[in-house]
């Protein structure tokens, strides 16, 4: 009796530092990253043969027999803007400005475009040997630096030797090649481009993060230097992610069941306690109601 | 004995009462709390003619001053972003502007031209809250400081872990003008109190 009532109020006072029990939930949890992947390259076409007339320029997806991008008249001397096209094999057809779609080809190539790459395909060489080449571009240059590139397409001059400031971007560029890139340190800087007797000059800004493709033409008066963007990024690069938020939006998480378990918890010990108590009581009740009635009714 | 019986029944129905309020309690709280924000508000397009999309370097091209995305209400003055001393990317100082990164592109100029802004303050959302809601081909408009009008459509919205952030993807050099939009996302971590994950929507001009 006496340690039944002992091991009620153990129960009890254990019960009451459960009730006041609380912990903080805090969760944690990683994001899953879902990175990019690009289902698209990019295009352009280039006439860069001096002596060929201007062209009909076509660019099919492979086995489709008609053509994705027409570009009229293509003068020697022009670069198209650059196209973004599905993955996959394309076929560039050349004609003779204004023949019939359907006429035969001067000149075709095929192209493999693969995802996030760029290509440039380019009519070079002098009309009696034309051809079409397809260059891969480059779109990433070194962090802070510039890239540049010549495509030598001056016939009068057949090789020329090009300058950037001090820096030799080719000393021998041989008429209807192209030179491998140069990285450079960015900056604007006189852009020198001599063969036989002609030179060439103009200032030319390389900024850092941006890929070039200068072009050596024979101009109206002489070589002619086309200077083009070919993609440009960031110049410096930020160092990782941004830190774009302070949360105040984000949900909270649920708060941790333990303190509704601890009261769940106490109310039963308190509920048991009760009850044995009350069956405690019932049975001594019982037990002296049924003492047996004492004996004088003799 | 009637003592201890009111005693018992005192202790039952104590009992019983706290452990119903224990159940419910736990019951109710079993759902994160998502704190809501004020309905959207679509805004109309800025007028004024949209410039052509033609191949440009950065000279060629303003600097850009504000931005409107319509289809998530957002409308903002874009201010000026460089780079934190440890090389990270600069933030906006308030939460209610976007910023562009001057080592980046202008918008319309070739390349990948960077904006950035807060999902949201600690109190309440910030100016690109929802811009992980922006649908592919959504339009996005930037208004340069000579007022000309480039306008962008929406590629890819995509979601990155910071500490696997794809630099050369976001940052890299591209051959033609786009856009990239930059703000947090994911698991809001409260003990170093900072989002995961990084939304950043990728867009092109469009004409």
């Amino acid at each position: 009796m006496r340690f039944s009532r002992l091991a009620r109020r153990i129960i009890l006072l254990a019960a009451l530092p459960l009730l006041l029990f609380a912990i903080p939930a805090a969760t944690a949890a990683t994001a899953a990253a879902a990175s990019a992947a690009t289902t698209t390259g990019w295009i352009r076409l280039a006439h860069l043969s001096p002596n060929t007339p201007a062209v009909d320029v076509y660019l099919y997806s492979f086995d489709d027999s008609s053509a994705q991008i027409v570009l009229h008249h293509v003068a020697y001397g022009t670069v198209s803007p650059y196209e973004q096209v599905p993955t996959g094999d394309y076929t560039v057809a050349m004609r003779a400005a204004g023949a019939a779609a359907t006429s035969a080809p001067v000149l075709s190539a095929s192209v493999d475009v693969v995802a996030g790459h760029a290509y440039t395909v380019a009519g070079l060489g002098p009309e009696s040997g034309l051809r079409l080449q397809v260059l891969d571009d480059q779109l990433s240059t070194p962090p802070g630096k510039a890239l540049v590139r010549i495509i030598q397409a001056s016939l009068k001059q057949s090789v020329v030797s090009v300058k950037w400031g001090g820096d030799v971007l080719n000393g021998s560029l041989k008429f209807g090649s192209v030179s491998s890139y140069q990285t450079v340190s960015p900056g604007t800087a006189t852009l020198t481009v001599s063969g036989g007797g002609d030179t060439s000059t103009t200032s030319v800004p390389l900024a850092a993060g941006t890929v070039h493709t200068l072009v050596v033409l024979d101009g109206a008066n002489g070589l002619q230097i086309d200077n083009l963007l070919d993609a440009a990024g960031s110049g410096l690069e930020p160092a990782g992610a941004a830190a774009t938020g302070f949360g105040g939006m984000a949900p909270r998480a649920p708060s941790s069941p333990l303190p509704w378990l601890a009261a769940i918890g106490a109310g039963l010990l308190l509920t048991a306690a009760g009850g044995l108590r009350l069956r405690r009581v019932s049975a001594v009740r019982s037990a002296s109601a049924v003492r047996p009635v004492s004996a004088g009714r003799r | 004995m009637p003592a201890g019986r009111r005693t018992a029944g005192l202790l039952l129905a104590a009992g019983l009462v706290v452990l119903g309020a224990g159940a419910t309690g736990l019951a109710l709280t079993r759902h994160p709390d998502v704190p809501r924000a004020a309905a959207l508000v679509v805004l109309p397009a800025p007028t004024g003619s949209i410039e052509a999309v033609v191949p440009q370097g950065a000279a060629q091209v303003a600097e850009p001053v504000s931005l409107v995305i319509p289809s998530i209400g957002v409308s903002t003055s874009l201010v000026h972003l460089g780079l934190n001393s440890n090389g990270t990317l600069q933030v906006p100082p308030t939460t209610t502007v976007a910023g562009w990164y001057t080592g980046s592109p202008r918008p319309g100029a070739i390349g990948s031209a960077v904006i950035a802004g807060h999902i949201d303050s600690v109190a309440g959302p910030g100016v690109f809250f929802r811009l992980s809601q922006l649908q592919v081909g959504a339009r996005v408009y930037v208004r340069r400081a000579d007022r000309s009008l480039a306008v962008f459509a929406v590629t890819s919205v995509r979601s990155y872990a910071k500490d696997h952030f794809p630099t050369a993807d976001v940052y890299g050099a591209v051959p033609d003008a786009e856009l990239r939009l930059i703000t947090c996302g994911g698991t809001f971590d409260y003990s170093t109190r900072s989002y995961l994950s990084n939304t950043v929507v990728f867009a092109k001009e469009v004409s």
